[in-house]
Order: C-alpha cells, then structure tokens, then sequence
C-alpha cells in the first residue's frame, strides 16, 4: 500500500518508477500485479483522438470606447458570445459562415500556433458600451485568457462503426464503405487512460492530466458519463462508458497535440492529446494497469441502420491486427486516434514525472459511482 | 517490367477486344483499375500492363495502329506526410495496401508502387492532406 503523498516524495527525490501502461502491460506478461506493486509507482496512459465535445474560452480584451459583445466571429467561425462583454466560448465544430471545412477546431490550432486571426464582433450599443461594431485581428498574445474547457474527453472505450447498407456512408467514424468492407475504431486500447483505472479509483475531479501538450486538470465527470454499461470480466465496459470534462491553458499547449480535423459530409472535430497518470497504490491498481489489448472488448455497431444495432463484439487485438470476423465476414479495420501519438504523450508524461515537475494530485471529489444517459423525448 | 496506361477509346474502336489481345498475341498480364467503356461510344481503361519491355512495346504499338490512343498514366497522389498525425483513416478504405499502418510503430507508411489513385483517402483523411496531381495525359 502507498499513498499519493508517498509517490509524490518519491517522485520529488527523483526516485519514481514511472511506466507506460504499454510497458507495464507487457511486464504482467511474467509478473504478478503484487510483483508490479511493489516494482511501479506510477503508470502514465495517453490518447490522441478527434473528440467533438471540445472548445475554448477566450477573453477578447476590452476596446476603447468598449463594446459589450453580442454576435462574434473568429475567422467567420461563430463564437458564443452570450457571457459578459468580452468573454466567448468557442466551439470545436463551430463551422464557418463560407467554409464548411473550416471551424472553430480550426480557430483554436491557428491560436495556438500563434497565427493571427480575424475577429468580427457587433452589438447594439449601449450607455456604458456604446461601440457597436469592431473587427480586428487577434492572437494568442494579445488576448487575456485562452483555454480549453472540453465538456466531454477520454471516453472510457468507444464502440467500433461499420455500414451494412449498399452504398458508402460518411460520419464522424470516417468512410464506412458498403456492405460492411470496413470497420472503424477510435480508442488506444490498453494505453487508453480511463481504461487503465476502469472503476475510477484514482482519477477524479482535480486530476492533473496532460492535456495538450501542457499540464491540464480533470474539472467535472464528462457529458453523458455512463456507468451502467456492461463490464467484462476485467471490469472492461464493451463500448462508451465514463468521460471527463477537462481544462487547461490553450496559450502552452501545442500543435502536436492538438490538431483541427475534417470528416467527409459530418463536419468539424478536433484531435485532443490527453495523457493521465495511474498511481499505482496497491494490488488491485496494478492489476488493472496491466490490462491488455486481448483482455478489452468493444461492441461492433452498425452505422448503416439510424438505430445503430450492435452486430458483435472485438477485442482491441482483433481490431489491431488488421481485420476482425462479423457475421463470419472477413472485414478490414483502420483506426481513426493515433497509437503512435498516444504513445509519444504516454512518454512525455513519464518524463515529466521522472522529471519531477509533474505531481501527482488526490482527486478533490471522486466521478459519479452511478449514472446513466437519458435521451431527449418530443413533449409538448 | 510492370507499367500504368490510360487507354482512349473513340466510338469506332470500342468493339476492338484488345485486352484479351494483348493477352493472347503479346503475352501482356494486365490488370484493370477502371474501366468506363459504353459499346458504341467512347471509353477510357486504366490499365496496369505487366511483361518485358518488349512484348510492352509490341502491344502498345499495336493498339495505336487499331485506333487507340494510349499515354502512361501519370495523374498520382500526392501526400503532405509531414503534416499527418497517423491517425490511420485513410488505411480503412485503402484497400491495395498502398496506405497501412506499421505493425510495430504505428507510424503511416505510403508505398505509392500500390496505389491505383481511386481517390477514397482524400474524403477520408481529417486533416486533408492528400490530392491527386492536376497533371493531365498526354
């Protein structure tokens, strides 16, 4: 047994054993998980996917004379601007007014390469606000704050996409191509962070995480934060679990970890690098750090029907390898997040920490222990 | 030797069974990567020839002298790999295995020799970064 605060001494002295939960997967190979207690401290995970629920605060400034802000846009991408005079979210698929491959995504990697982009915003004037209109230009240096404050990152497994129907489909599961020819995943599997502590012992709200290249936090539980899926017999949920919503400065963050995406007749998404670490407090933590590809299920959906049936179910190995069987049909996969990212912020973290500039966190509030996703019904 | 042509067919030379003639006569492998020939009209054939340098040369020289006009292929696709972020879309619907992810590093390998340029990648890349050359046959 250790404690968050022995780790963090451990990890201030240098001392840590820090792994990647890849690394420590591979370990479980021929050690026991009390073998693995005893032997790791922490164990960093990562994952770099297009993630929707995404998007920015920025603080514009204020103008001379000011301007109390009612309709604005970055780069004729509309921006919520319905919070104060100069405050905004701006949303990852926003999409622009000209454009529909242009958006909000696309907004927020142009700021943080430190790309100069155009603002437009009008008003109706007011006593104490009598600017009507102003466009300018901005950036990341010129405006107060800029972070991201993503609703809903990180799900816990996603389920894999394939298309029955006769002819091509386009979602934000990329081209299913008919007839089942293909199937999609998205998630980094045993490197994946909310797998590697599937009953959220650990992370919690007040999490300090990778986020972005920089140092973020876990700030809520995400939107529709699932708990009531069906778990494997390694507590594995077959398909979209928990989320988190998280938080971090956009102005240190990178283009390496953060990156504006297109898909095909869907619309704007964004790619989120998110890298958690996995204290490794005991057995049981160990035990489920050691998780691997062959041990993590996800369900097979079909896209092809609106109600979206599950036709299967594929563990991360079968999805890896090349192609999985679905109804004795041979079909071919391709992932949609990068390993090869996931597997470089994985690493990053672990330097951080060995480092000793990254501190582990003990979670403020621990994530809901049980909640469901409700639908949305016509009423009148 | 293994080599790429576009065929032009005019509406008096679609009836010509050259493939199968090149075949036969010329002892041509060839691969069809699209076909879009209506009988009695004009057509184009993309078409991968495969034997000596030669029986090649035999073939083609022949088909002009039926009425076919024929230019090596040259449209490709192009690919900002210093842009991509491996993410592996574009491998689901390459079905030549011109575009795969490495086993190992799970980096994004394009072998341009597999590539027949059907095109499907460039809707299913979410960073946009492949295209096919502008560069138009002879």
């Amino acid at each position: 047994m250790k404690t968050i605060e022995q780790i963090n001494e451990k990890i201030r002295r240098g001392e840590a054993a820090v792994f990647t939960a890849e690394e420590v997967s591979k370990m479980a190979e021929s050690m026991s998980p009390a073998e693995i207690a005893r032997k790791a401290d922490v164990v960093t995970t990562g994952t770099f996917g297009p993630m929707c629920s995404s998007g920015a605060f920025i603080n514009f400034g204020h103008y001379n004379p000011p301007i109390r802000m009612e309709e604005v846009s970055l780069n004729d991408v509309p921006v919520y601007a319905g919070i104060a005079a100069v405050d905004s979210y701006i949303g990852a698929t926003s999409e622009s007014t000209f454009d529909e491959t242009y958006g909000g995504a696309h907004v927020i990697e142009d700021l943080i390469a430190g790309r100069d982009v155009k603002l437009k915003a009008r008003a109706k004037g007011t006593d104490c606000y009598p600017t009507r209109e102003v466009q300018t230009v901005i950036n990341k240096e010129s405006v107060n704050e800029f972070y991201l404050f993503n609703p809903r990152n990180a799900y816990q497994n996603y389920p894999a996409a394939v298309n029955s129907r006769k002819s091509a489909i386009y979602t934000y599961m990329g081209t299913l191509m008919p007839h089942m020819e293909n199937a999609t995943y998205a998630t980094s599997g045993e490197l994946s962070p909310l797998l590697n502590d599937p009953a959220l012992r650990t992370i919690g709200i007040g999490t300090r995480i990778f986020l972005g290249g920089t140092e973020g936090y876990v700030s809520w539980y995400g939107t529709q934060f699932n708990t009531r899926k069906e778990k494997n017999a390694y507590g594995i949920p077959a398909g979209n679990a928990a989320t988190l919503a998280v938080i971090g400065n956009a102005k240190e963050m990178s283009t390496d970890y953060i990156r504006a995406a297109y898909f095909e007749k869907y619309g704007v998404s964004i790619f989120i690098g998110i890298g958690i670490p996995i204290p490794i407090l005991d057995e049981d933590m160990a035990r489920a750090v050691s998780i691997r590809n062959s041990q993590i299920e996800t369900v097979v959906v079909d896209y092809g029907r609106t109600d979206k049936p599950v036709i299967g179910k594929v563990t991360y190995d079968q999805l890896r390898s090349g192609s999985i069987y679905i109804q004795g049909k041979q079909v071919k996969t391709g992932p949609l997040s990068s390993l090869e990212k996931a597997r470089k912020i994985a690493a990053e973290l672990k330097r951080w920490i060995e480092e000793g500039t990254f501190l582990l966190t003990q979670p403020v509030e621990m994530l809901p222990k049980d909640s469901f996703v409700r639908g949305l019904e016509q009423r009148s | 030797m293994k080599k790429r042509f576009v065929f032009r067919f005019s509406p008096g030379t679609v009836k010509q069974p050259l493939i199968s003639h090149l075949v036969r006569e010329f002892d041509i492998d060839a691969n069809i990567w699209n076909a879009d020939i209506s009988y009695g009209r004009e057509g184009k054939l993309v078409v991968e020839l495969e034997a000596s340098e030669e029986a090649i040369q035999a073939g083609l020289e022949y088909t002009r002298s039926i009425g076919v006009h024929w230019s090596p292929l040259v449209k490709e696709l192009q690919f900002r790999q210093d842009e991509c972020v491996d993410c592996g879309s574009c491998t689901s619907v390459c079905f030549y295995g011109a575009l795969s992810m490495n086993p190992t590093t799970w980096k994004l390998e394009f072998d341009p020799e597999q590539c027949v340029v059907c095109g499907l990648c460039i809707k299913a890349c979410p960073l946009r970064l492949f295209s096919i050359s502008r560069e138009e046959e002879e």
